[in-house]
Order: structure tokens, then sequence, then C-alpha cells
């Protein structure tokens, strides 16, 4: 039989299913909380730390991703306090930095309210989201990648060899790759990477004013959001 | 031969996920470094997917997955002996071997790496020269060391 929980997300009481993560009940209950490393179905690893809310116990507030943080009764969430819109949009500036040739990024950007990007552009290819390892793992049973080196030296490969001993062709790895989808307009080079923002029109209301439920904006579209891959 | 060392080592350990460290360890000190195929047969035999052993192999510095040489030198460049002069070491070796730090001189004779601490920082700045600690390194005794290193096995070769 399946346990219910009480949870309060954003004021509102929700009843979720014991064993869920904070995220997956807010987005069934279509509270926005923006995320980008989280595919439904599959294990989730705090990677991206878009998703972050407060967590309130005993009159202490504690910022942490609430894709790996499983629901418990009486819990209490804020996801739309100034201070986390704040910090998530540090983090989204600093994906936008890191990776620019995303129309993901940029669009999840655009969500947070990153108006200008204050750091240097690094432009490179991978945000080490970790979406293409664990469907790999998960979805493909293949383990045909990993995370290799650590620090400043991990990054996404394959055991020795060629990837044709392990890998079985599902071509998941790129279709849930955020990097998979270019800018509309087209692919940034060195020295002209710049915030697209262009899809800023597409958002009904201003950003950091935007109401904290989901509003089926066409952002979600660009990285696959939970609440698109649902229906 | 090789393959029976593996078969002695994974004796007892086979499908048990969780030994696959101390096998890496064994396997590492018994040949240097970890053989490719060597580890195929950990993976197989573990029951852990290769994709780990390698990730397990990265993470750690213990762990090389290329050849090394017989002589292996370690210079410590963590805090304490950065401050009392090891980067002047790590250019030592450079000049003296033309050689980056993880890599192995084309005779196979010696190898140097760095790591960032092995836990005797009032001694330092610390070389480890194959698991003997030498304490308060310069420059000239590093040289010293690795003329000794090279050349008493260039002599022995010789004779």
């Amino acid at each position: 039989m399946l346990q219910y929980v009480n949870v309060m997300i954003d004021g509102a009481p929700v009843r979720a299913e014991k064993g869920t993560s904070v995220l997956d009940t807010a987005i069934h209950y279509g509270i926005c909380i923006p995320h980008l490393c989280h595919i439904p179905g599959i294990h989730d690893m705090g990677a991206c730390r878009l998703c972050i809310v407060e967590e309130v116990k005993n009159g202490r507030s504690k910022v942490t991703a609430s894709c790996t943080l499983l629901v418990e009764d009486g819990m209490v969430i804020k996801s739309n306090t100034d201070k986390i819109l704040k910090m998530r949009k540090n983090i989204a500036e600093l994906l936008v930095a890191q990776a620019p040739n995303s129309k993901a990024i940029q669009d999840v950007a655009v969500r947070c309210g990153v108006k200008d990007v204050r750091y240097p552009f690094r432009n490179e290819n991978c945000v080490l989201c970790g979406r293409c390892v664990r469907i790999c793992k998960e979805r493909a049973k293949a383990n045909a990648l990993g995370f290799i080196g650590r620090g400043k030296d991990r990054h996404v490969d394959h055991p020795p060899g060629r990837l044709m001993d392990y890998c079985k062709n599902c071509n998941g790895c790129i279709m849930f790759c955020p990097m998979s989808v270019t800018p509309c307009g087209g692919p940034m080079k060195k020295g002209q990477e710049r915030l697209c923002g262009q899809c800023d029109s597409q958002l009904n209301a201003d950003a950091q004013k935007m109401p904290g439920v989901c509003v089926w904006c066409e952002l979600g579209k660009g990285f696959q959001c939970s609440r698109y891959l649902a229906v | 031969m090789a393959m029976m060392n593996l078969d002695s080592i994974l004796e007892g350990r086979r499908s048990q996920p969780h030994m696959l460290v101390e096998v890496m360890l064994d396997l590492q000190d018994q040949e240097g470094y970890l053989p490719e195929e060597a580890l195929k047969t950990v993976s197989k035999e573990l029951g852990v997917p290769l994709i780990d052993v390698y990730r397990v192999a990265h993470f750690y510095k213990a762990f090389s997955l290329k050849p090394r040489g017989k002589n292996v030198i370690t210079i410590c460049t963590g805090t304490a002996c950065h401050v009392r002069g090891s980067d002047l070491l790590v250019n030592q070796v450079k000049g003296q071997l033309g050689i980056e730090p993880g890599d192995t001189t084309a005779d196979g004779q010696i190898t140097v790496e760095c790591v960032n601490c092995v836990g005797a920082c009032a001694l330092g700045p610390i070389v480890v020269h194959n698991e003997s600690y030498c304490k308060n390194m310069t420059p000239g005794k590093l040289r010293k060391k690795i003329d000794k290193a090279a050349g008493v096995k260039k002599e022995k070769k010789h004779a």
C-alpha cells in the first residue's frame, strides 16, 4: 500500500507519496522549480544545483537541492524566497558562462531572471550535469559512459578501447544532453558568447516576479522540463 | 603468469563488488600499474561495470594506469612543502630528466609524480623514493639521488 506524507510547499499543503523527492512532488502539483539535470524516472544526483529550495526546520532554514531531498511528514519547503531566487540566478549565470552554446541552459537562465553574465565565458561543451551518464546506466543499462578524473579534470568518458564494445547505440545520451540544441542564432564562436535572452518575451511576466506555479512556459521544451516529459 | 597472479588476488573475493579497491591495490603492488586486460578481468569477476573500475582507478592517485619506472620519485607539493620550496624540486626534475610530473623516462627507470600531502609536513619538503621518505630535500640532494638511481641501474646493465 502506498504511504502518503503531508508537505507544505510554498505555503500550499500537498500530499506526496512517500519516497519521492521534493522536486518531483512540486512538479506534480504544478509548482515550478527550475531544474536542468533532473530526468523523471532516473535517479537524481544533484549536479546542477538549480533546483535549490529552503527547508525550514525548527525555525531555521537550510538551502539544499530539492531533487535529492526526499519528502518527510510535516516538511516546510520554500522555493520562491528572495534568497533562493538570488542564489538560483547566480547558479544559472555560472552555467551560461560555462556553456553558452545550449538552448536549454540559455532558457533556464532566462527563467531564473539572468539579465547579464558577470563571469568570463568559457564556452565548454559540458556542464557535467550527468544526464548522459545516468541515462546510459539506468535506462539503456549499457554502462558505457561515466565520470573520469576528479576536481577540475572531471569529464565524461568511456572505458578505454572502442566505445562500440559497450554502447548499445540507443542515442539516449545525445537525446538528453542539454548541449544537443544550440541557441536559435546558431552556435557562438569563442569571443562572441553572449546571453541569448531573446525568449524573454515568452515569459508572460517578469522572471523575478513570476508566480511560483508552472505556467507551461515554452522554455521548458528546450531542456525537456519534466512537466513536458510527464504528459 | 600475470593471469595466475591475478587469480590468487581474486581468490575469495569474486562477486564481491566492495572488494574492488583491495583487489586494485594488490594488483598495483604486484604489477606496478593497472594493466587494461587485468582490469577487464577484475570487472568481470567482481561484477562491477568496467566504467566504475576506471572511475575508481582515475580517482585515487595511488593507482596508475600507465606502466611506472623502477624508481618512483614522489614529490610532495602540499601547502607546507610548497612554502618550503617544493616547486624548486619539481623544476629540478623537469630540467634534469626532461619529463613532466606523472611521466616516466624513456628508458623506464624513473617515474616522477606529484602528490598533495604525505603526512610529514614538519619535515618538508618531502620526497618519497620507492616508499622511503627523504626529509628536507633540496634541488642538489634530489639531483644526486636521481643520478644515483639512474646511474646504478646503468652500471648493472653494462656488467
